[in-house]
């Protein structure tokens, strides 16, 4: 399951519901910039730009508590990457990320109509 | 009841989701909360907004949370630190701890791991707060006991010996100064004892858990000295093959000690100069600034004021650096303390050359008191330990005294105050004149029982209503004076610094008379103090 529902649960218990809905739509902002940011750096073989966005996505998906899309991106942010090897992590990060903001969308709906 | 937040709490993230549910969550805890994003942003944020507690993520766009720390650390930013790390960075995090975080926090963490972690973390920074505020309220308690030991009438302070009213005053400015960061300028013959109240001013002040860096700026040669106050850095000069700490790094939150600042360069003066305005240096060879926090304390055997008029000595450092004047006076000032300084000596040396040495007789004790002292405390010293070394005690006879020491009762010293008079050639004069009313004592009994004055001490009368009563015996002055030398002692009880004070002469100069008149068999051996 791309978000731990405990983990959410407790979060949506945590805060308020309006500042729920707010890092919820937050998150989903950070992880499309951030995967695409993804993708873009491993087109063009910038492994720096890659670990940065990486690390960025990993932070991001820790705060909803995205666990496999977060372990994803914190086993890519090693350096010495080969070129190949990126290509093949952004598309299992972007897999990855599609099915996190699926998630993320249910949440939304179900807050919206608690 | 206040409605102030319990705490300011500093989140450095980058990451935008996570920053924003550190804030929520930290608000929802009841602490006043703000967001930086890089390091340099929020090393500005940390200094001006000055927050309790600081959640710190180790990777930073510009860079990293380690250095981030140690630079917030050394601008004086003294709230606690908690590291976020991912369960991958905990090296990271541990490296933190190491440099100074107090605890770290795994993500994902929730709102009440959170407040855990920090309300702990915040909780030993009060409690290290109180402590230091009681370690300094007990600090200066035991300023104040030493103050008041002082002043009850030890006989001595700090590591200094001696009872002396010009020692007691030493011992009030010391007091009185140490606590403060004002430079201190001691001026005072060599062997007064310079090094030691620079040092015993660092013991006393709240810098003494700091270094106390002494540099004597005569014995180094001019070219290393530049190096030697601030260091240099590698290839600096030729020889300079790595960096190397100058005094002025070592000393940060402790006491510069500046011996013999008048030897010091003028050029160095000026480079001195802007180090004491401003705090600042660079180490030779760099161009980058430190700033430390030193306090100054200088010395120098020279008169500072004819120093600047003969151009060896700036005006403007001198000013700067002469804030609090403390004088160390010579020993033959004080000739009350050469016995209680000898005593001390004498055990000291005696217990590390395994001697049993118990005190000096009563002719020994008249030598030292009669010798003048050139070198100080420290020629005192060297008198001491010779005496030690080569005898072998319990008591320190006149014959194991060594020269120049020796023969203090044959001339009288020179620098000795106030010379004696000549005895006068006829006693006509001495009845036209008028003399004090001179109560004439009984001459001492044959074997030196000196006969108690029985009328009280006169009040000094003034020279004008001064009465002569020209029936009075005339003795020669010499012995009138020795009569009333031995009259003065009689009625303080032989205690010789009370006599001379009555005769308003030195007590050396009684100790000097005492010991040529046994030399002449004009009083027994046996009469001391």
């Amino acid at each position: 399951m791309p978000v731990d529902p405990v983990f959410a649960a407790d979060l949506a218990n945590d805060l308020s519901a309006v500042d729920y809905v707010r890092l919820l739509h937050l998150f989903r902002q950070d992880v499309t910039q951030l995967s695409e940011a993804i993708s873009r750096a491993a087109a063009a073989a910038d492994e720096a730009g890659f670990r940065r966005a990486a690390h960025g996505l990993a932070g991001a998906a820790g705060a909803v508590g995205a666990q496999e899309l977060e372990a994803a991106c914190r086993t890519v942010m090693a350096p010495g990457h080969i070129n190949e090897e990126l290509a093949a992590s952004a598309e299992r990060i972007a897999a990855l990320a599609a099915a996190t903001l699926a998630d993320i969308a249910t949440a939304l709906d179900r807050a919206a109509g608690r | 009841m206040s409605e102030e937040a319990p705490g300011r709490v500093l989140i450095i993230e980058d990451q935008q989701a996570q920053a924003e549910l550190a804030r929520l969550f930290i608000a929802g805890l009841g602490y006043e909360a703000r967001i930086a994003s890089s390091a340099a942003q929020a090393h500005d944020v940390a200094l001006e907004w000055r927050p309790d507690g600081i959640l710190l993520d180790i990777e930073l766009p510009d860079y990293n949370g380690l250095e981030l720390l140690s630079r917030l650390r050394a601008a004086g930013v003294d709230a606690v630190v908690v590291v976020v790390t991912a369960s991958a960075s905990m090296e990271l995090a541990k490296q933190a701890i190491r440099a100074g975080a107090e605890d770290y926090v795994v993500k994902p963490y929730n709102r009440d791991r959170l407040g855990v972690t920090l309300r702990n973390a915040l909780e030993k920074r009060t409690l290290s707060r109180t402590r230091r505020a009681l370690e300094s309220a007990l600090d200066d308690t035991k300023t104040r006991l030493e103050a008041a030991k002082a002043q009850l009438g030890s006989t001595g302070y700090a590591d200094f010996v001696g009872s002396s009213p010009k020692m007691r005053a030493v011992y009030d400015t010391l007091q009185g100064v140490a606590a403060s960061k004002a430079s201190v300028f001691i001026t005072g013959e060599s062997g007064t004892g310079k090094e030691l109240a620079a040092e015993a001013l660092h013991k006393m002040s709240p810098r003494a858990r700091r270094t106390f860096v002494p540099l004597n700026c005569g014995a180094i040669p001019r070219d290393l000295l530049e190096s030697e106050v601030f260091g240099h850095i590698k290839g600096a000069f030729t020889g300079a093959t790595t960096d190397r700490v100058g005094a002025a790094k070592l000393s940060d939150g402790g006491t510069l000690f500046l011996d013999e600042i008048g030897e010091m360069p003028l050029e160095m003066q000026v480079k001195l100069l802007r180090f004491v305005q401003t705090g600042t240096f660079s180490p030779v060879g760099s161009s980058k600034l430190e700033k430390v926090d030193v306090r100054f304390v200088c010395a120098t055997n020279r008169d500072p004021l004819l120093e600047i008029e003969a151009g060896r000595f700036r005006e403007d450092l001198y000013y700067r650096l002469y804030v609090v004047p403390l004088e160390l006076p010579p020993l033959r000032d004080r000739s009350e303390d050469v016995l209680l300084l000898a005593r001390h000596f004498l055990a000291q040396f005696g217990q590390e050359e395994r001697k049993a040495f118990t005190g000096f007789s009563p002719e020994a004790e008249l030598m030292l008191l009669a010798y003048p002292w050139p070198g100080n405390v420290r020629q005192l010293q060297n008198v001491v330990r010779n005496i030690v070394v080569l005898n072998s005690g319990p008591v320190v006879e006149a014959g194991m005294i060594p020269a120049p020491v020796n023969r203090a009762g044959a001339t009288p010293p020179a620098r000795l105050a106030p010379p004696v008079p000549a005895p006068a050639p006829e006693p006509a004069p001495v009845a036209k004149l008028a003399p004090a009313p001179v109560p004439v004592q009984e001459p001492p009994a044959p074997h030196g029982v000196i006969v108690p004055a029985p009328e009280p001490e006169p009040a000094p009368a003034p020279a004008a209503t001064l009465r002569v009563d020209p029936e009075q015996e005339i003795l020669p002055l010499a012995e009138m004076e020795r009569r009333m030398v031995l009259a003065a002692l009689m009625r303080t009880g032989n205690d010789i610094p009370r006599a001379a004070s009555l005769l308003e002469v030195n007590p050396s100069t009684i100790y000097r008379k005492m010991l040529q008149w046994r030399k002449d068999g004009l009083i027994p051996a046996e009469t001391r103090r």
